[in-house]
């Protein structure tokens, strides 16, 4: 029996319920922390994250092996995702007494990654980032999660946001720019950015005035 | 750090717990997967993974880059996924202090040689040192060629909790047990295998120790070997020696079929 080398698909096709373990082996993390970035809040993706989970299995159970054996595992996965939280905000807009929508909450330290001195040092840093990524109109920040955080492709990115690729490449453009033009983010993006900026400011400016000068 | 660098920093691992919430959710029997969970042991961190009732895998974890890693080569050992749990099987904590009286072990899949050879490994007493031979005589085996028991021991898929570190060579020096060195090593320490001792005794090429007084022979780090007072001390060459002499083995540690 060679069944190590069985790829997820094909293990999804030949025995569902094996399948699906390792699918969610494997998975579960990317799709957790997806949500987490969407919706800001740790509970709210425990939940999503098993929804997403849910509805994916029983759409396997109504899968023929071979459409099993054809899933392009994450990005599937992550199109459920994406309609889940669509579907948790249409449920909060609709009843805006139970909670605030996005609610930023106390980052958790992953187990392990980072040493508890650099986290320390980034710490603070990682929350303006994660507060920003929760500011950003949700027309941006989707696709800025599904990129970055979801590792997608911008075709996978487009078939789940159902639009074309020039499109999501200029709705994560700009979401990114928005990150870069948080005031808290700024400082830190190394020496240089920062220097060239006002150097290129103050080349402009008498360049402008001059002009400004023989205009008027 | 560039932004999308950054971004991927908050690609956090899910709390331990979650996939197995999933799955419990979704209704896929227990039965299908293993769990695991991080136990604090006195040579270290450790995976211990189980499932089914019974201990399935254990490894340090500095012996893999992360989690993910772990539950790779678990896969490929047994077919089955391993999925980060938050429970310990009952009794682990016990059984890592040096007192395993409950936990169950399924080896996974090994020939039966080797499976018998292991649950004879787990006969020996914490802190002392048996050869290949006894583990054979033990596992009902005694014509299994010490090669043999040998690879059974290096394929030992829960070391620690299945003391495969308690292996000897036939001169009763500590044998490596597919162990990293240091790792073993730090192991026979935690129990008190008194190394120097381990070594007088084969460097005067005796492998059994017989006691003047009582007139019965043991391994040398037989506990009631190590109770003998020097001037008692009988060391022997082999068993059949000290049968020669009148002495007979020891029931606790059976240098001999008695």
């Amino acid at each position: 029996m060679d069944e190590t080398t069985l790829p997820l698909t094909e293990l999804l096709a030949t025995d569902l319920d094996d399948g699906f373990t390792e699918l969610v082996r494997t998975q579960a993390g990317t799709v957790r922390a997806v949500l987490l970035r969407l919706s800001g809040s740790a509970r709210d993706a425990d939940d999503l994250g098993q929804e997403t989970f849910l509805r994916a299995y029983s759409a396997l159970r109504g899968y023929p092996p071979e459409r099993r054996g054809q899933l392009q595992p994450r990005a599937w996965l992550l199109t459920i995702a994406a309609n889940v939280w669509r579907n948790h905000v249409r449920t909060l807009s609709r009843r805006p007494g139970v909670a605030d929508g996005i609610e930023v909450t106390t980052i958790e330290i992953p187990d392990g990654c980072p040493g508890p001195e650099q986290l320390a040092l980034d710490g603070a840093r990682r929350a303006r980032l994660v507060a920003a990524l929760s500011r950003l109109p949700d027309h941006h920040r989707l696709p800025v999660v599904l990129r970055h955080i979801g590792e997608l492709s911008y075709q996978e990115v487009a078939g789940i946001l159902d639009c074309p690729v020039g499109t999501v490449k200029a709705q994560v453009s700009r979401g990114l720019a928005a990150l870069r033009a948080e005031p808290g983010l700024a400082p830190d993006r190394g020496a240089y950015g920062a220097a060239e900026a006002k150097t290129a400011k103050t080349a402009h400016e008498p360049a402008r005035t001059e002009r400004k000068e023989a205009t008027g | 750090m560039r932004l999308p660098d950054e971004l991927d920093t908050l690609r956090e691992a899910a709390p331990a717990g979650f996939a197995a919430r999933v799955l419990d959710r979704v209704g896929v029997p227990a039965h299908r997967y293993d769990c695991y969970v991080r136990a604090e042991s006195p040579v270290g961190t450790l995976y211990v993974a189980h499932g089914r009732g019974a201990v399935t895998g254990a490894a340090a974890t500095d012996w893999y880059a992360d989690d993910r890693a772990f539950e790779d080569a678990y896969r490929a050992r047994t077919h089955r996924s391993a999925l980060s749990g938050v429970k310990p099987p009952p009794g682990l904590a016990r059984a890592l202090r040096g007192r395993d009286r409950t936990l169950r072990y399924e080896f996974g899949p090994l020939p039966e040689e080797q499976r018998a050879v292991l649950r004879a490994t787990r006969a020996v007493p914490f802190g002392q040192l048996r050869p290949a031979a006894w583990l054979a005589r033990e596992a009902g085996m005694p014509d299994l060629a010490p090669e043999a028991v040998v690879a059974a021991v290096r394929a030992n898929p829960v070391p620690v909790l299945v003391p495969a570190h308690r292996l000897c060579t036939d001169d009763g020096l500590p044998a490596d047990c597919g162990l990293p060195a240091a790792f073993e090593r730090r192991l026979r320490d935690w129990e008190g295998v008194d190394a120097e001792r381990v070594e007088r005794f084969v460097r005067a090429g005796a492998r059994f120790l017989g006691s003047g007084t009582t007139r019965i022979f043991c391994y040398p780090t037989c506990a009631h070997a190590r109770r003998i007072t020097a001037r008692h001390e009988v060391p022997f060459t082999s068993a059949d020696e000290a049968s020669a002499a009148g002495f007979r083995g020891c029931l606790s540690c059976r240098p001999a079929v008695v």
